[in-house]
C-alpha cells in the first residue's frame, strides 16, 4: 500500500479476507453464544454426556501418547535424513488427511476387524477393535497421526543441524545431542503438533463410528442425539465438544506464536 | 487443517499464471454441476434403510420414464425417517416407513407448525417382510446356528450378534419382539432376559401386563464393555459387519439378507412377524420406549405383522410428482422391481383410509390387486 491510495489489489485481498473470516466466525460464534451457562450445566449433568466426554478426551490422549512415541522419531528421521523413497513415505503419512474418514474406518475394519489380518493376530492378546476403546484409539490414531508427524518434522527442520554437530564434537552422544540441543529448540512445534493431533482425535467421527459405535465418543453421541432426539437434545454435547476443541485451539495458538517469532534467532 | 502443510518447502511451479486457469476451470465445473440439479424437477424420497436396494432401482427406473426428473434418495431407520420430516424440517415428497404403526402417532397426531395442519392424513401399506437371523459367511459359528439352536446360542453369550437400535429403527424393536415371541414358541421362559441381561449399561426389562409381555427399553441404550451384542442405528448398518465377519449373526429382514446374498436362519412363523394369520399371536408382545428426557414419540409398539407403508407429507415440495412416483411404485413396473429384489408385497396395497388417499394412489392400489 503506497501513500493514501489503496490499490485494487489490496482491496480485493481485504474483501476476500473479510468474507472468509465471517464465513468461519459465524457458526463458531453461534455455537459458543448458544453455549450459555445453562446449556453447559445441562450437558455436564447428563450422565451419558459426562461419560462420553471423559472417554473422548482420554482416548484422544492415549492416541496422542502412542502417536508421540511412534511419530516423533519418524519426524526426526524425515527432517534430517535423505533416503530412497523418502518422498513416498512423506506422502503416505499424509494420506489419512485426504482419506474420507468413513473410508478410513472401513479400511481399518478390513485390517483390524475380527477377520482382518491384524485383527486375528492381535485377538489372542485380548486386543479387539470393534466396539472397544482400542477401536476408538485406532481410528483416532489413523486420522490424526499426520498432524503430529508433520508438525514435528517442521519443528526439527527449523533447528540448524550444525548445533547438533557442535554438541557431538563436544562429546555428546546422538541421544544427548537430541535431548539437550534439538528437542529443547523444537519442543514447541512438537507439542503444537501433539495438541493438534489430540484435538483432531477428539473431534473424529467418521472412522470411529464404523469401528466403535459403542462406547460412544462425543461426536457419535452428538450425532445420535441429533438423529434420534432432535436439535435440542444434540446441543449439550455439541456445545461441549466445541468448547473443548476451542480450548485445544487456543493452546495450539499460544504455543505456535512465540516459536514463529524466534525461528530466525540464534539459540541461547 | 492444512496450515502446517503449506509451510513445507515446495519446488516452484510457475505460480499464479498456472493456478489461475485451473481455479477458473474448477469454478466453472462447480457452477455446471450445481446447475445440473437445480434445473431438473426433483422428487425427494426418504425411506426405511431396508429398502435401499430396490429403491435405488426404482429411482433409476422412474428417472428413465420421466426425463428431466431428478430422484433424490435418503434412508434411515424408520423412526428417523419420519422425524426427519416432523422434527428436522426436511422437506420430503414421499416417506416410506417399515412400520405402518409409526405414521399415525408421528404424523397424524402432530401438526406442522408452519401450517397448523397434521404432517400427513393417510398412508398406504404396500409391502411386508419376515425377520430372519442373518449369518455371516465368515463366522466360525455359521454351521451351528440352525432353526433349532439359534436362540440357545444367542442366550449362551458366545455369539456376537447385531441388533438395530430399538429406539430408532423398526427392525430393532421387532428383533426384541422376536426374542420374546421365541420364549413362547420354544418354551424358554427367560430367553429374552438371558439373551440381553448384562449386555447393556442400563438393562432392557420385561413386565407382564394382562397377558401381554411388555419389553421396556431404557432411554440411554449402550452396550456394556465386553458385550457380545453390537448395536447400530439401523439394521442395514449391520450388513457390512456381517460381511466383514465382525458379527456372527444379526436380526435382519429376509429381503435384506437375500439382497446381500447372506445365509440366514428362517424363524418359525409364530415368531418372524411375517404372517397375517398370526397377528393375534404377535400382539402378545409390546415394546415400550422410555423417553423421559426428549419425549416426542408415543413410545409403544405392539407386535404385529410387518407392513411397510408410504405417505406424502402435507408439506411435500412437489406433491404432484410425489403422487406420480407413488403410482409408479404401486404400479406393475414398481412392483416388478420390488419383487425382483425379494421384497414381499401386499396384494393389493391397502390404504388406511381410502377416502383420504389421493385419487392417483387409490387407482394404483386398485390396479395392483
Amino acid at each position: 500500500m503506497s501513500g493514501r491510495r489503496i490499490s485494487p489489489f489490496w482491496a480485493l485481498c481485504v474483501a476476500a479476507g473479510i468474507l472468509v473470516v465471517v464465513f468461519v466466525a459465524m457458526p463458531a460464534a453461534s455455537m459458543l453464544a448458544g453455549a450459555g451457562a445453562g446449556l453447559l450445566g445441562e450437558a455436564l449433568r447428563q450422565d451419558d454426556v459426562r461419560r462420553s466426554l471423559v472417554l473422548t478426551v482420554s482416548a484422544a490422549l492415549i492416541t496422542t501418547v502412542i502417536g508421540f512415541v511412534a511419530g516423533v522419531p519418524l519426524a526426526y528421521l524425515l527432517a534430517r535424513k535423505e533416503f530412497p523413497g523418502k518422498r513416498a513415505v512423506e506422502g503416505l503419512i499424509d494420506v489419512p488427511i485426504v482419506f474420507p474418514h468413513t473410508a478410513a474406518g472401513i479400511a481399518l475394519l478390513t485390517v483390524y476387524g475380527r477377520q482382518g489380518i491384524a485383527g486375528r493376530l492381535l485377538a489372542p492378546l485380548g486386543l479387539e477393535f470393534t466396539e472397544t476403546v482400542a477401536g476408538i484409539v485406532l481410528a483416532m490414531l489413523f486420522v490424526s497421526l499426520p498432524f503430529l508427524v508433520d508438525g514435528s518434522r517442521e519443528a526439527f527442520a527449523l533447528v540448524d543441524e550444525r548445533y547438533e554437530h557442535v554438541a557431538r564434537t563436544l562429546g555428546s552422544s546422538r541421544f544427548g545431542a537430541f535431548a539437550r540441543v534439538t528437542f529443547p529448540q523444537a519442543w514447541r512445534g512438537v507439542l503444537a503438533g501433539a495438541l493438534l493431533m489430540w484435538g483432531r482425535g477428539i473431534s473424529e467421527f467418521g472412522a470411529v463410528v464404523i469401528l466403535a459405535y459403542n462406547p460412544k465418543v462425543i461426536s457419535v453421541l452428538t450425532f445420535e442425539r441429533f438423529e434420534g432426539f432432535g436439535l435440542r437434545a444434540a446441543q449439550p454435547p455439541a456445545v461441549l465438544i466445541v468448547l473443548v476443541a476451542f480450548l485445544v485451539f487456543v493452546l495450539v495458538r499460544a504455543l505456535s506464536a512465540p516459536r514463529r517469532r524466534r525461528s530466525g534467532t540464534e539459540p541461547p | 487443517m492444512t496450515r502446517s502443510r503449506q509451510r513445507r518447502p515446495r519446488r516452484p511451479r510457475g505460480g499464479a499464471t498456472r493456478v489461475a486457469p485451473a481455479l477458473a476451470a474448477l469454478f466453472l465445473l462447480a457452477v455446471a454441476l450445481g446447475g445440473c440439479g437445480s434445473g431438473a424437477r426433483q422428487v425427494r424420497l426418504m425411506y426405511a434403510g431396508s429398502l435401499i436396494v430396490p429403491f435405488e432401482r426404482l429411482a433409476t427406473a422412474f428417472e428413465e420414464q420421466n426425463p428431466g426428473v431428478d430422484v433424490v434418495t435418503e434412508s434411515h431407520g424408520s423412526i428417523q425417517v419420519l422425524r426427519h420430516v416432523t422434527e428436522l424440517n426436511d422437506r420430503v415428497d414421499v416417506v416410506v416407513s417399515a412400520d405402518e404403526q409409526l405414521i399415525p402417532p408421528l404424523m397424524y397426531e402432530r401438526d406442522d407448525p408452519a401450517t397448523g395442519r397434521p404432517w400427513a392424513s393417510w398412508y398406504c401399506s404396500f409391502a411386508t417382510n419376515r425377520v430372519v437371523l442373518a449369518v455371516s459367511p465368515r463366522s466360525p459359528l455359521a454351521d451351528e446356528l440352525t432353526p433349532h439352536t439359534w436362540y440357545r446360542r444367542l442366550a449362551a453369550g458366545d455369539v456376537r450378534f447385531g441388533l438395530a437400535d430399538p429406539r430408532f429403527d423398526a427392525a430393532g424393536y421387532r428383533a426384541l419382539m422376536v426374542l420374546q415371541l421365541a420364549e413362547r414358541e420354544y418354551d424358554e421362559p427367560l430367553l429374552l432376559e438371558d439373551t440381553l441381561v448384562g449386555r447393556f449399561t442400563t438393562p432392557i426389562t420385561v413386565e407382564h401386563e394382562k397377558g401381554v409381555d411388555v419389553i421396556e427399553v431404557p432411554e440411554i441404550l449402550e452396550t456394556s464393555a465386553g458385550s457380545n451384542i453390537v448395536l447400530r442405528g439401523a439394521s442395514i448398518q449391520l450388513v457390512a459387519l456381517l460381511e466383514s465377519g465382525d458379527l456372527d449373526c444379526a436380526f435382519e429382514y429376509e429381503s435384506v439378507a437375500r439382497q446381500h446374498g447372506l445365509k440366514y436362519v428362517r424363524l418359525p412363523a409364530s415368531v418372524d412377524l411375517g404372517h397375517e394369520r398370526l397377528r393375534d399371536r404377535y400382539a402378545s408382545v409390546r415394546v415400550k420406549l422410555d423417553f423421559r428426557r426428549f419425549a416426542s414419540v408415543r413410545p409403544e409398539f405392539t407386535g404385529d405383522v410387518i407392513r411397510y407403508a408410504l405417505t406424502i407429507p402435507a408439506n411435500a415440495p412437489d406433491a404432484e410428482l410425489a403422487r406420480r412416483f407413488v403410482a409408479f411404485l404401486l404400479g406393475p413396473e414398481g412392483r416388478r422391481i420390488l419383487a425382483a429384489d425379494h421384497q414381499p408385497l401386499l396384494r393389493p396395497p391397502e390404504p388406511d383410509d381410502p377416502a383420504a388417499v389421493p385419487e392417483e394412489v387409490r387407482r394404483a392400489c386398485a390396479g395392483a390387486g
